[in-house]
């Protein structure tokens, strides 16, 4: 058994290997991906071991790309494609939302396609390789959207995605990669989208959230347990839709308190979405009102001290905690 | 106005110049290329999109159908000819005025009605209406409104088919506006780069909308975009189906073995507007008669009496009994079910 532990980036990594170990109908293309392996090297090695009709680089297209994974999911194979960034995704939003998001709708034919999408910031990468479009990717009917925090969900919820008969939009945190590693169990799980895990236990607030800024709201819960022994309860969401509104609700009867947190922009984000859950189905369960802390409606910006300024972190989370907790 | 049966089916007695006669031998017919049966065949299938569309056209403006009605007259030998020397596992992606493509893949009359009647029982089950429609079990992808969104979807069908063992060619059907978008762009030098066998039918219908090529494209002829993917383009009249078939089949016995994208320009006119809330007033009467001499359904009845493959009568009554058919599947859809309100949010997603 291995000791090592694995980063987010590896274990994305071995659910792609193991994929295309396992099923000949998998097929994995998009830019650079092949021999290069990637922008970020999560291909890496994957054309060497498996060929290059299996692994592929593509033209600099992505209608073409989401389009062929779309003719190809509906001719029996499961295609696995890789936007660069998740940010030259919306080139090609048509592709996805009145092509693959509609089709099973217009004419009942499954297209189970997987779209990998690198997102976020938190590394400079200024307004066009770090945007966060997950409440896009929701707005859209036919798609479902996992958006996973730790190496061990990410490497069981690519599987999960893999073999689900839908269109699914999985979103890579690029600050995860190589910043957050675990031990892998040897059992891969969960094997189904749409079920939040409680990372850590408390019964005064709950963070609902999502992604690298589950790993933030970590580091504020216990910020604030060490100031004011405060017990704040982190909800990861892990899969957006479907979405665990199960889970959710439970938290908020266990809590009572409620702070949203994503780093994708405020109007819109789909942060309002849980907000707008929370209030419709458990307004009476809380003792403050709803609040949200996300990316401002700006842009991403470009300078360290505009995007500190720009993202949610832990320090701005334990800040409002303390508020929330004080209500 | 080109209006509504303007394209008699009568032979105007043009010029037969020397025709050659039927050889019952071999039941081929060396000036047409062709059994009288295959013939008839194309014929039939022309006919029936012309005499359904017709009807819809009638039904759109007594406000029976709701939403759009998109026609293709004048357009009908493409879909025809393409289908006619295509193979079971081929895969097509039908554009606006592509009802031939459909009936050329076996749907049936009554489904078309249905689907732009949006009944319960219909392709799309009243998901979708009118031109958007496709049966992925007959090789063929339903449209979406997207110009060129659906070129690269038939060039991934057509690799995965390869991959899994099936000697698939695409044929991706496009006007000539539809070549302004990056899709089209994109989709053709994606099946330029990886050779895939897909033939990305340009239908240059002379209008996009209201649109004239001169305000569309710069360069001389959309084949000329060929050159520039690097692969092989062909010009066709798109208004002689049996010229259009003798160049299809040639192409396509050539892809299927030695796989490679093709850019076929077919030369057509839209005799209606875009669609039936469109007087086409933008387009000048004279262009629209002089190709109206060149209906396709004109075009081949005139080529297969001169051929002597069949008689006038012959044809005139396989018109009748053409338009019996459509009749008959008319009034079945009429008495087909609309959807259930109840059934709204069934099949946004697959399970399984």
């Amino acid at each position: 058994m291995p000791s090592a532990e694995t980063t987010f980036l590896e274990a994305i990594r071995q659910a792609l290997q193991r994929l295309l170990r396992e099923r000949s109908d998998v097929v994995m293309f998009g830019q650079d991906i092949g021999a290069f392996g990637g922008a970020f090297k999560v291909t890496a090695g994957l054309q060497k071991e498996f060929g290059a009709d299996r692994v592929f680089d593509t033209p600099i297209s992505e209608s073409a790309i989401l389009g062929a994974a779309l003719g190809m999911a509906t001719m029996g194979l499961r295609p696995v494609v890789e936007m660069q960034f998740s940010d030259f995704a919306m080139t090609a939003v048509h592709q996805l939302l009145n092509n693959a998001g509609t089709l099973h709708y217009r004419t009942g034919v499954a297209a189970p396609l997987v779209v990998r999408a690198p997102c976020g910031g938190g590394f400079a990468g200024g307004p066009f390789h770090s945007e966060e479009l997950e409440a896009f990717f929701c707005h859209m009917p036919g798609l479902k959207v996992v958006y996973p925090a730790f190496p061990a969900d990410a490497r069981a919820l690519l599987l999960a995605a893999t073999l689900d008969p839908n269109p699914v939009v999985f979103l890579e945190n690029k600050y995860l990669y190589r910043h957050v590693k675990e031990w892998l169990p040897a059992e891969w799980g969960p094997t189904t989208l749409g079920t939040a895990r409680v990372c850590r236990p408390g019964s005064d607030a709950v963070v609902l959230t999502y992604g690298a800024m589950v790993h933030e709201a970590l580091r504020a819960a216990e910020l604030v347990h060490a100031e004011d022994g405060g017990e704040v309860m982190v909800l990861d969401l892990r899969s957006l839709k479907p979405l665990d509104t199960d889970s959710i609700l439970a938290a908020v009867a266990a809590t009572n308190r409620v702070l949203i947190v994503h780093e994708g922009w405020h109007t819109g984000g789909f942060g309002a979405e849980i907000a707008a859950l929370v209030a419709e189905r458990a307004f009476h369960l809380l003792d403050a009102p709803i609040w949200r802390l996300t990316a401002p409606d700006c842009p991403v910006p470009f300078a360290q001290e505009l995007e500190k300024a720009y993202r949610p972190n832990a320090a701005k989370i334990r800040d409002a905690l303390l508020e929330l907790l004080e209500h | 106005m080109y209006s509504v049966g303007c394209f008699p089916l009568v032979n105007r007695g043009l010029p037969r110049g020397g025709a050659l006669a039927y050889s019952p031998r071999d039941g081929m017919n060396p000036q047409t290329d062709i059994t009288k049966d295959a013939a008839l065949a194309l014929l039939r299938v022309m006919l029936l999109a012309r005499r359904i569309e017709e009807r819809l056209i009638r039904l759109y403006h007594q406000g029976r159908i709701f939403g759009g009605v998109y026609c293709g007259f004048g357009q009908e030998a493409i879909g025809t000819a393409t289908t006619a020397v295509a193979s079971a596992d081929d895969l097509f992606a039908p554009c606006i005025r592509d009802m031939t493509v459909h009936l050329g893949r076996g749907t049936p009359p009554r489904d078309i009605f249905r689907q732009f009647l949006g009944r319960a029982n219909g392709p799309t089950r009243g998901r979708d209406g009118n031109i958007h429609y496709g049966e992925l079990h007959r090789g063929v992808f339903a449209f979406i409104s997207h110009l060129g969104a659906m070129l690269p979807v038939v060039t991934g069908g057509v690799m995965a088919r390869r991959r899994l063992g099936r000697p698939a060619v695409g044929f991706a059907y496009i006007g000539d506006g539809g070549t302004s978008t990056g899709d089209f762009h994109e989709a053709v030098n994606f099946a330029a780069v990886f050779e895939v066998p897909v033939i990305f039918v340009v239908e240059n219908n002379q209008f996009a909308y209201s649109t004239p090529n001169a305000h569309q494209f710069r360069c001389k002829d959309l084949v000329d975009r060929a050159v520039g993917y690097g692969i092989q383009g062909v010009k066709a009249d798109g208004n002689d189906v049996l010229e259009l078939r003798a160049t299809v089949a040639a192409l396509v016995e050539e892809i299927r073995e030695k796989p490679r994208a093709v850019l076929l320009v077919c030369e057509t006119m839209r005799m209606r507007g875009h669609g039936e809330h469109d007087d086409a007033s933008y387009v000048p009467r004279e262009l629209l008669a002089a190709w109206e001499q060149r209906c396709p359904i004109r075009v081949l009845r005139e080529k297969l009496v001169a051929a002597t493959l069949a008689s006038e009568a012959e044809l005139d009554a396989l018109d009748t009994a053409v338009q019996a058919e459509i009749n008959e599947a008319f009034q079945q859809a009429l008495g087909d079910p609309a959807p259930s309100p109840s059934t709204l949010m069934e099949g946004v997603y697959a399970v399984g």
